[in-house]
């Protein structure tokens, strides 16, 4: 099972391990992180500020890969604190609406406003950076993983190579024996240093090994650090027609 | 702002936190590594309950057109309880409730007394679906329409559904509405969706009060007065989700458009507009006011204006723009051109002012403004709305905002300024100090309320 996204990647790409481009590398490390049907999960979102537990986000993530554009579509529901629950937000390409129940208005956001709340967080998880990122091997290092375990990795360099590309640039590092994301070092425009993010507790998931925690470190004010853990995976049946504005009232609590 | 000294403390703290050789995974804090596995997570609950109280002080002035019986009301206090819900009946029926019931104490009533109690039933229908993403719905809805902040052309179904609000921010009026009775359908595809409503004339047209909502009844006499219809359908075209409607109310029908786009990663354009041919507002409220008996049968107009129905366009075209630093402004220009123009609000005042110790003439034209807040329909043909919210602003969970109504006539506005503090998971502070500036012969000047200031606190069960 471990081995068995690298090996339907190879066998697909018909790719020696030995020497993968470095877009293969994160096209492989894409599907470590993701399924290539249509699933749902639960995110937690415990943020530490100082190193002290400080607010608890719970969204619940359904994501869709766009069959033209190989991009991930969400639909995120805030299950908690309870004054958002029940607020949704719909993340396709440049097409992102906020809804909140309380007003019953949708209200259309810019790539920069997704960035406000914790909802953003999910494009550290379900972004095909394959898609959306011109990649390069920058070199091979060894970097400890978030639990200080040394991990023998490609360190990989992605420029934005689309308009929906939310970072201008990715410092990333992958595992070369398992294809698994180590870490990630996003930047701004302006090629500001925005988060780090660890990848980790990987566990079987949807039919392969994911990391099932991330831990994003605030690089404009490191003292704040949010873990994402994913929790209750399923396949889901998600028809295309939930993603847009229309459906967001709609969707059913579970 | 805060964009300067914000970047400056930012980047000395980074200084110092990231020396040149330090290893990021040393960022993670212990308390992180030593976490014990999370919980298992909560699901979305059906439905939301929260207890709030808010105190309102207003500080009142005598307007130049002397309001007849005066502003009476400078202090309320308002304790609600809150709640929102839907529950899944069967697989394709769910239940949708929604109702605020409150306890009012009033400067000028009594505590306890009849007026004491009151309810706002917001919502409360059936929602059947008999085929994936077709729904068929029955009872009181909110149905709302319409992209812009400041005024929504084609929000049709806002007219008389105001109830006691503790922001002015036209943005957060929605929050507390009536819905209106209909049958409502709607089928979603993938692409595109369409909608038709129908709200049936229940009663009569009733007088327009100026104490909104008062006492525990359901309101329906203000939502279902009028035979309504409104057919809807929205598709993905050109990045623009155009949104077309078609509106029928017994007496004029109207077309209405939305638009939005995204430019660029900090900017949305949007654009929304409505038109049909009906009256202007004076003719409309002094209409209404005659035919519920609130005005003479037979007053002749108080104004001189046109009384034949013309077309009529509404619009509000604005963008919303969102810097790195959690700060999002909106800015908007409206027009409506049924309301009134320089020369009708010259015409208000010079009425008003020659006539002021006539109790029909200024009762008349204070009608007149009252029954444009009850529609939801601003009085002026032009104004500009501008709005900033900015999250996490100095401290987190500290949310600022603040906007600006501002008649393109007179200069004259309505400004706010609030603040919200996220105590914790469940409590939630707020403030919120709003005045009407102007002079005292301008729209927002001639108003008895000067300034307001609400003190809230809320508790999410």
């Amino acid at each position: 099972m471990k081995f068995l996204v690298l090996a339907v990647f190879l066998i697909v790409s018909g790719v020696a391990a030995a020497d993968p481009s470095a877009q293969q590398i994160v096209a492989a490390s894409d599907k470590v992180r993701n399924p290539g049907q249509p699933f749902r999960l639960t995110s937690t979102l415990q943020e530490y500020v100082a190193g002290q537990p400080r607010d608890r986000v719970v969204l619940t993530v359904y994501a869709k890969e766009d069959a033209a554009t190989r991009q991930f579509k969400n639909l995120v529901r805030y299950v908690a604190p309870p004054r958002d629950a029940g607020k949704m937000v719909l993340l396709d390409g440049t097409r992102m609406w906020f809804y909140d129940p309380a007003s019953k208005v949708s209200i259309r956001i810019s790539p920069q406003q997704r960035l406000i709340g914790q909802a953003s967080n999910g494009d550290v998880l379900t972004v095909n950076l394959a898609r959306d990122y011109k990649a390069s091997i920058a070199g091979e290092e060894t970097v400890k993983d978030a639990d200080r375990q040394e991990r023998a990795c490609w360190r990989l360099e992605l420029s934005a190579a689309t308009d929906d590309a939310i970072y201008s640039r990715i410092e990333y590092w992958v595992e070369r024996s398992s294809f698994r994301p180590v870490k990630g070092k996003y930047y701004s425009d302006s090629g500001r240093l925005l988060k780090i993010a660890y990848y980790h507790a990987f566990r079987d998931e949807l039919g392969a090994p994911r990391p099932t925690e991330t831990i994003i470190i605030d690089a404009v004010d490191p003292n704040l650090v949010t873990t994402m853990t994913s929790s209750d995976y399923r396949f889901e049946t998600i028809p295309e027609a939930w993603f847009q504005r229309e459906f967001l009232p709609r969707l059913k609590a579970d | 702002m805060r964009g300067t000294a914000g970047a400056l403390t930012v980047a000395l703290a980074w200084s110092i936190a990231l020396p040149a050789n330090a290893d990021d995974v040393d960022l993670i804090p212990q308390a992180v590594r030593q976490a014990a596995p999370a919980a298992a997570a909560p699901s979305a609950p059906a439905a939301k309950l929260s207890l709030e109280d808010a105190l309102t002080a207003w500080s009142l002035r005598d307007p130049v057109v002397p309001l007849p019986g005066g502003a009476s009301v400078d202090a309320r206090n308002r304790t609600s309880l809150d709640l929102r819900g839907r529950w899944r009946l069967q697989d394709d029926l769910e239940l949708s409730l929604s109702d605020r019931l409150s306890l009012v104490e009033q400067n000028d009533f009594a505590f306890p007394s009849s007026q004491s109690p009151r309810n706002d039933w917001r919502e409360g229908y059936l929602t059947w679906e008999p085929a994936p993403r077709a729904y068929l719905e029955a009872g009181r809805i909110n149905l709302r329409n319409g992209v812009a902040l400041g005024f929504n052309p084609t929000d049709f179904f806002k007219t008389r559904s105001l109830v006691d609000q503790i922001s002015q921010d036209p943005s957060a009026l929605r929050e507390n509405r009536l819905g209106t009775l209909m049958l409502h359908g709607q089928t979603i595809w993938d692409g595109g969706s369409a909608s038709a409503a129908f709200a049936p004339r229940l009663y009569d047209p009733t007088p327009v009060q100026t104490a909104p909502g008062a006492g525990l009844r359901a309101g329906l006499d203000r939502t279902n007065a009028s035979d309504r219809v409104l057919l809807s359908g929205s598709v993905e075209l050109a990045d623009l989700n155009p949104q077309l409607l078609l509106y029928h109310d017994g007496d004029a029908t109207r077309l209405g458009l939305n638009l939005s786009r995204v430019v660029g990663k900090s900017v949305v354009l949007y654009a929304e507009w409505a038109g049909g041919r009906y009256p202007n507002l004076i003719t409309r409220a002094l209409a209404y006011g005659r035919a519920t008996g609130t005005l003479p049968a037979n007053a002749p107009p108080v104004l001189p204006t046109d009384p034949q129905s013309a077309f009529q366009n509404d619009l509000a075209l604005g963008l919303s723009w969102t810097g790195a630093a959690k700060l999002t402004v909106n800015a908007e220009y409206l027009y409506h051109q049924a309301g009134l123009s320089r020369a009708d609000w010259r015409n208000w005042f010079a009425t008003g002012t020659a006539q002021a110790g006539s109790l029909p003439v200024t009762g008349a034209l204070w009608y007149i403004r009252a029954w444009a807040a009850d529609q939801q329909e601003p009085m002026t043909r032009e104004q500009l709305f501008l709005r900033a919210a900015w999250s996490d602003a100095f401290v987190p969970h500290l949310e600022l905002s603040g906007f600006a109504l501002v008649n393109l006539y007179d200069r004259s506005r309505l400004v706010q300024f609030g603040a919200s503090y996220y105590l914790s998971d469940r409590w939630t502070l707020g403030a919120f100090l709003s005045a009407n500036v102007g002079t005292a012969d301008s729209e927002r000047g001639s108003l008895p309320q000067a300034r307001s200031a609400v003190l809230q606190a809320l508790y999410y069960f």
